[in-house]
């Protein structure tokens, strides 16, 4: 073997055996570095790696429940949506990875500009979180997917999942349903109030060590949120919307720039047990976009400085905000009056009633026996209470009235009267009783408190009292009022607002129904009836042609209700403005079976007169006239032929006798109480003589320059009253209008 | 050809050293069982498939395997004939590093595909095999002007220029660092005396005490092996970046105590200790088998090793016995340089654990190198062992 090749001597074994007993020298050295390593430091390095392990890893979010309204719309959902990010320490391992991720990314991806994700992959070669994109629905999520199992070297690209809430209908009811920020939290409305409900449970995946030391992974799945089943009904709440929006666009800039009122808004209640079927005001936001400023213009600019004590003091100023003003405001200006616009009309902002308050003075009178329905009273313009003259609005007086006549007339000195014979103690009593003041516990986040708004007996003076019947001096919110009213019409239960009839989880069983709350009774059912009678003749025949809310007649329906039209504070003087009002109608229908309350509300109509209750009967009848035949309601009354050529216009037909016989009883009922006619009318001749202005459409007083309505005789100015300027002011009201705006 | 004894080679040549072949399988096994246990969170993770990197690494050792088989039945003396082609071809992957047919991962070229196999083979391993069936014949060659000064430089040239080019053209450190200590060690089995390697190991010691005292002095950045070096003084200052590696490797060992956590349990592998499947697979090891394990690996090692010094001994051909020599001191080498390694005994540097750590090109090289060993041990004449 070994013929003719080197041998490996002797000499060169012993030295390979002296190698290796380096080498083993060597292994016997790393052994005894192994044993210093173990030794002592073993329970310190153990610590060390259990410290390290990381417990919380993943959260899986939590679905936010639905709002559905009655019939099931959906109004706000939360939709799964992902985050793209790139892993590029993974891509970065092989190179084949590159070009088919890159390819199948901007496939899928045609906005993602490739070059910088190379450039960035490149210059960040140990990135793991790269956010690419965000907020993908689920099909671009999966056509990327699908891509990348079909490639294996499509590789370092994740999805993260979270939620996003999406509101179908824009912004339809925004006040109502609310918002919630991009942590999931609601704010306003329905959002805010129902959060807990709305918020499920976010899952965890999270790793632990266990007894023995051992890393164990456990899942604890995410629970979605209860769906809230609202009592709105998004059909009415549309046919709300439309009028409120309609109203806007006929009268915005007409007086001056701006919308077409500070606010409109209008709440429809379920007259027996207290269900908000719509709820609304403009100007509205969109739910998806609540921070578009554009939605800002029209409105009053509101501006904040700080007053001696640090405080910030709000002021809505006369400006109308357009878009050169839009353009010079500061994002801090921006959200303060994107704060503004965010809050409810109808639960928040408090204002003074005005003559929708009589029928609850009345009330309130005929409960405590102090006057009898058949009692009698006279006006002759104006009443001396405390020194001060304050006036009808029928500046010769209404003559002799009863009950029924002035309500539909809304004679403020029969009212007076009224109050008179209730006194103070009483009135004050009822005032509480009626709820005024004080929260009605709607299931809506910011609820505003007027308590201190409202006087007590024990501070109430006679002029106090005098202005407080016909609705002035005292602040109440939208909801209180139609609360109230719902009440006065339904026998006197007093049913707890409610939006919310009915919560489920997310696999639709019911966690829990919310049922009709009678609070109180507060009048008998036979003062009821006569409030029923009083308020129909306001706006239906037996209560006059100087009756103040024919306009709300919906064709072919009786209804009743009662016009408001109250005079603001300026908030510059403290003292009673003779230009901006608040004009309202609060009615039911229908009037012999009611079922709805209804209440609008046009703060500072922009016009150059605002007190003209028009304004708000306008939209009442346009609302009623299609929200009647939605809820399957019949007509009772015969229809003009111009009525039906309306009617058909808006695409409805008559229903007038297809139920006339359910209705019969009733209406003779309500004629029972029909004694108008035996009053005479004295002042009617008055403003029948005066000419029609052909700009206005008024007729004018020639002595005075007041306008009258052609056809009532209404003033136009001042179914207040309107000559109180000079008739002291409820402090309070002053003091709270400014802390209020501080919200 | 005297056929005295029953205990001779076995009748036609098919004599096998099983000692030795029963180490390999027990070393090929044991390293199998750890790629898996180190890389199943990890494939899991990457891949979707916690046997990802098992199914890759049994895939190169039975390639790894039917190369053994393959080079066992080719008598070693041709590879004496080819010697000439060994620098050759080490230069040709080194060359292919350079163009588009090299392959990259985590941020180095070190990598080359061959064209029409598709495989990818680390150049250093190549470098490696090529080198020490070079530098066996290169010895025969010299003789004893291996002995003189000059005969050293002669001797040293080509390695030290190949191991140069290594370094530079797949930036390298510690392959390069392998292959010149194989020749080394080559050289010191071969030549007469101790002087000229114990001169180098001198130069080579006092180089590095130097540099260390230099770079320990030196501020924080620059060059990452100086980072390195520092890390390796203090790893705690770095745990961050430099000094994560060998520090959460140091945890690893420290928290296996004697007896370890148990196969499988270890919880470094969960994305403490980055490469726990390849490069720091023995602290893996130490952390669910504890020193126990640790002991047995090493002494495995120590049994290859022994097994290649009685092989070589026993061959009395010269050259044979420099090829087995020459696989010993790569084992011996990359065995030492890992532990040192992941006991933070030197700074921190890419050398695997031969037979075990995950890698393909790795585990085939050293595969065809048994191969080599076998086929020399059953050369050796038994007869003159006898006697």
């Amino acid at each position: 073997m070994t013929d003719g090749y080197k041998k490996f001597t002797i000499k060169m074994q012993k030295k390979l055996v002296v190698l290796v007993i380096f080498v083993l020298l060597a292994f016997v050295g790393l052994a005894v570095r192994l044993v210093f390593i173990v030794k002592g430091n073993a329970t310190e390095y153990e610590k060390q790696i259990l410290s390290q392990q990381r417990y919380d890893s993943d959260v899986l979010p939590a679905k936010r429940g639905d709002i559905v309204d009655a019939k099931g719309t959906i109004l706000a959902t939360s939709e799964k949506v992902y985050t793209l990010f790139i892993d590029s320490a993974m891509l970065n391992e092989k190179e084949d990875y590159m070009e088919p991720t890159m390819a199948a990314l901007s496939t899928v991806f045609p906005e993602v500009n490739i070059g910088e994700v190379r450039q960035y992959i490149a210059n960040h070669q140990n990135s793991k979180h790269y956010v690419l994109l965000k907020q993908l629905p689920f099909d671009r999520k999966q056509a990327f997917t699908d891509l990348a199992s079909e490639d294996k070297n499509i590789k370092g690209v994740f999805f993260d999942d979270e939620y996003i809430r999406k509101y179908p209908e824009n912004s339809v009811a925004s006040d109502v349903i609310g918002f919630t920020t991009s942590d999931g939290s609601g704010l306003y409305g329905l959002e805010e109030y129902y959060n807990d409900d709305l918020n499920g449970t976010n899952g965890r995946e999270y790793g632990y060590v266990n007894d023995d030391s051992a890393f164990e992974r456990t899942t604890i799945a995410a629970s979605d949120g209860y769906t809230i089943h609202s009592t709105i009904d998004f059909t009415i709440q549309s046919i709300v919307e439309k009028y409120l929006y309609q109203f806007n666009e006929e009268h915005k800039d007409s007086f001056r720039e701006g919308n077409g009122a500070e606010n409109v808004a209008c709440i429809i209640q379920n007259i027996n047990n207290g269900e908000i079927l719509a709820m609304g005001s403009y100007p509205n936001f969109d739910l998806n976009d609540p921070k578009d400023e554009t939605r800002l213009i029209g409105a009053n600019l509101i501006t904040s400085e700080k007053n001696a004590n640090g405080y910030d003091i709000l002021t809505v100023t006369s400006t109308a905000i357009n878009e050169s003003v839009l353009g010079g405001m500061t994002d801090e200006e921006k959200l303060l009056n994107l704060n503004n616009l965010w809050k409810n009309f109808c639960i928040t902002n408090t204002y003074e009633p005005g003559s929708t308050a009589k029928p609850f003075t009345v009330a309130a009178a005929l409960e405590a026996g102090v006057i009898s329905p058949g009692m009698t009273y006279e006006c002759n313009g104006y009443m001396e209470i405390g020194g001060y003259k304050i006036r009808c609005h029928n500046r010769w007086g209404d003559g002799v009235l009863d009950l029924q006549g002035a309500i539909a007339r809304s004679c403020n000195v029969v009212l007076m009267k009224v109050g008179q014979a209730l006194g103070t103690e009483e009135f004050a009593r009822y005032q509480g009783i009626f709820n005024f003041g004080l929260k009605t516990n709607v299931d809506l986040a910011g609820e505003a408190r007027t308590a201190n708004l409202i006087y007590s007996a024990a501070d109430m003076g006679p002029t106090d009292l005098a202005t407080n019947t016909f609705g002035q001096n005292f602040n109440v919110t939208m909801i209180q009022m139609i609360t109230g009213f719902s009440a006065l019409i339904n026998g006197g239960y007093y049913y707890e607002p409610h939006m919310v009839d009915k919560i489920t989880n997310a696999n639709g069983a019911t966690i829990e129904n919310i049922e009709p709350r009678v609070l109180k009774q507060i009048i008998s059912e036979s003062t009821s009836d006569y409030i029923r009678q009083y308020c129909r003749a306001v706006v239906m025949p037996e209560g006059g042609d100087a009756r103040t809310g024919k306009t709300a007649r919906p064709a072919g329906y009786a209804i009743g209700g009662k016009t408001g039209t109250a005079e603001t504070i300026d908030p510059e003087t403290n003292k009673r403005s003779d230009t901006d009002y608040v004009v309202s109608f609060m009615g039911y229908a229908p009037a012999d079976d009611p079922q709805i309350a209804i209440y609008v509300v046009v703060d500072r109509p922009n016009a150059m007169h605002q007190d003209d209750a028009k304004f708000a009967t306008g939209i009442v009848k346009n609302i009623l006239t299609e929200v009647l035949p939605y809820l399957n309601i019949y007509m009772t009354e015969e229809l003009s032929e111009s009525e039906i050529e309306e009617l058909q216009a808006k695409g409805l037909s008559s229903t007038y006798g297809l139920a006339q016989n359910a209705y019969d009883d009733s209406v003779s009922g309500g004629d029972e109480g029909n004694i108008v006619e035996k009053t005479p009318d004295v002042t009617e001749a008055v403003w029948k003589g005066f000419a029609i202005d052909p700009a206005t459409g008024y007729r004018v007083d020639p002595e005075t320059g007041e306008m009258y309505d052609a056809e009532t005789g209404v003033a136009v100015t001042g179914e207040s009253a309107h000559a109180t300027e000079e008739v002291p002011v409820n402090e309070n009201i002053i003091e709270t209008e400014s802390e209020q705006s501080e919200n | 050809m005297r056929r005295t004894s029953v205990k001779t080679k076995s009748l036609r040549g098919f004599y096998i050293d099983y000692s030795f072949l029963l180490v390999i399988f027990f070393l090929l096994g044991f390293g199998l069982l750890m790629v898996y246990s180190a890389s199943a969170y990890e494939g899991f993770n990457k891949f979707n498939s916690q046997t990802f990197f098992l199914k890759k690494q049994a895939i190169a050792m039975v390639m790894g395997l039917v190369a053994m088989a393959v080079v066992y039945f080719i008598p070693y003396r041709l590879w004496d004939r080819l010697h000439m082609l060994m620098p050759i071809v080490a230069g040709i992957f080194l060359i292919l590093i350079k163009t588009p047919l090299a392959k990259s991962a985590n941020g180095a070229t070190r990598w080359v595909v061959i064209p029409g196999v598709g495989m990818q083979v680390q150049v250093a391993e190549v470098v490696k095999l090529c080198m020490i069936l070079f530098y066996a014949t290169y010895i025969t060659k010299m003789g004893n002007t291996l002995n003189t000064f000059k005969g050293f430089l002669v001797y040293i040239t080509p390695g030290a220029v190949i191991s140069l080019a290594l370094w530079i053209l797949t930036n390298n450190l510690s392959s390069a660092f392998i292959v010149i200590s194989i020749i080394m060690i080559m050289y010191f089995v071969a030549s007469k005396d101790y002087k000229y390697t114990f001169a180098t190991l001198a130069i080579l010691g006092l180089i590095t005490a130097l540099l260390v005292a230099v770079i320990s002095k030196s501020d924080a950045g620059g060059n990452f092996r100086f980072s390195r070096v520092r890390a390796w003084l203090d790893p705690v200052s770095y745990a961050s970046d430099f000094g994560h590696q060998p520090l959460q490797s140091l945890y690893a060992i420290g928290s296996g105590g004697i007896w370890g956590k148990g196969l499988g349990e270890s919880m470094q592998k969960l994305n403490g200790l980055p490469e726990s499947q390849n490069d720091m697979i023995f602290s893996i090891l130490c952390e669910e088998l504890g020193l126990f394990g640790a002991f047995c690996l090493m002494s495995l090692f120590a049994i290859l090793i022994w097994r290649m010094v009685i092989i070589a001994n026993n061959t009395k051909d010269l050259y044979g016995a420099m090829l087995v020599v020459g696989v010993m001191a790569h084992v011996a080498v990359q065995v030492i340089l890992n532990i040192a390694v992941v006991t933070n005994t030197i700074p921190n540097t890419g050398v695997s654990l031969p037979f075990i750590s995950y890698g393909g090109s790795s585990v085939l090289f050293l595969l065809i190198e048994m191969g080599l060993v076998l086929n020399v041990a059953s050369k050796i004449d038994v007869g003159d062992e006898a006697q």
